[in-house]
């Protein structure tokens, strides 16, 4: 069941879950939180002959992050101008809140667009959306502009919403109880 | 309970960077947020998932770059301090 937006306080109440800085009451709506976009963004730059022109994910030592910091550039969003980001192009992005969920909490979140953003042809997901509990960190963004012009991103702007919803149990690694023992060994009886 | 890392380079966010950690079946590199590793080493949850041959089942808090979360690690990637926690396995 996805938490509304009281449900959504008292987990912020009780520490369940963190936002930091504490989203302001214009940021919630019924069954969500607005996140604002944070300044530093990398822009996939366009493909060269020096560039590899393939990525293989399962290349022994790939490392993606090195990859992407090759074919992106870092941008800080100009204060003044914002930045017009053009059609079709590939960004990484993040929020300026950090997110924490605890391990043992039943919760999970999904980071989804915003219809107003979403209308002009921006996405700010490529299909991973999902926040698990034990989460920590600012959600990564990858923003892509489907539309026929630039749209100007701004520092601070409503850029995704988080929407929170209850799992059925902990999982697994989220167990504190009494019955850890017998719950592992079963499922580690199960694996053999 | 927490597993050994290694850091492995910054992340493409001031607040993000890249560690490594070792597997059973070989080195897993993921990127976490810079407040995640302490004393070089990461939160997999309050117990293994399952138990092998000396080896556990853990969930990573982030997904690989080969796109797994869960790993089996040997019980000495283990951080000292949280081994105690093993026990429940």
């Amino acid at each position: 069941m996805i938490l509304t937006d009281r449900e959504i306080l008292i987990a912020l109440d009780r520490g369940l879950i963190t936002i930091r800085p504490h989203p302001d009451g214009e940021a919630f709506t019924s069954s969500a939180v607005d996140l604002t976009l944070d300044p530093l963004i990398a822009i996939v730059k366009d493909p060269t002959p020096a560039l590899e022109n393939v990525i293989d994910p399962r290349a022994k030592g790939f490392n993606a992050e090195q990859v992407m910091g090759e074919l992106s550039e870092q941008v800080t969003i100009n204060s003044k101008n914002g930045f017009p980001l053009p059609p079709r192009k590939l960004a990484l992005a993040w929020t300026r809140e950090y997110i924490g969920m605890k391990t043992e909490t039943r919760l999970a979140a999904r980071v989804e667009g915003k219809s107003s953003l979403s209308r002009l042809g921006l996405v700010v997901h490529m299909t991973a959306p999902t926040i698990h509990a034990g989460f920590e960190g600012r959600i990564r963004l990858e923003m892509m502009n489907h539309g026929a012009v630039p749209i100007r991103l701004w520092t601070g702007m409503r850029i995704c919403q988080l929407i929170f919803e209850t799992t059925l149990g902990t999982a697994e690694r989220g167990y504190k109880g009494q019955f850890i023992g017998q719950m592992a060994q079963r499922s580690s009886a199960k694996r053999r | 309970m927490r597993v050994k890392v290694r850091e492995i380079s910054s992340g493409l966010h001031p607040s993000e960077v890249v560690i490594e950690v070792h597997t059973a079946e070989g080195p897993e590199r993921l990127v976490v947020d810079r407040s995640s590793v302490q004393g070089n080493s990461i939160f997999v949850g309050w117990r293994a998932i399952a138990e092998k041959k000396g080896q556990l089942l853990v969930e990573l808090p982030r997904e690989t770059m080969s796109g797994t979360w869960r790993v089996w690690v040997k019980r000495n990637e283990i951080a000292p301090e949280s081994r105690e926690s093993v026990g429940a396995a």
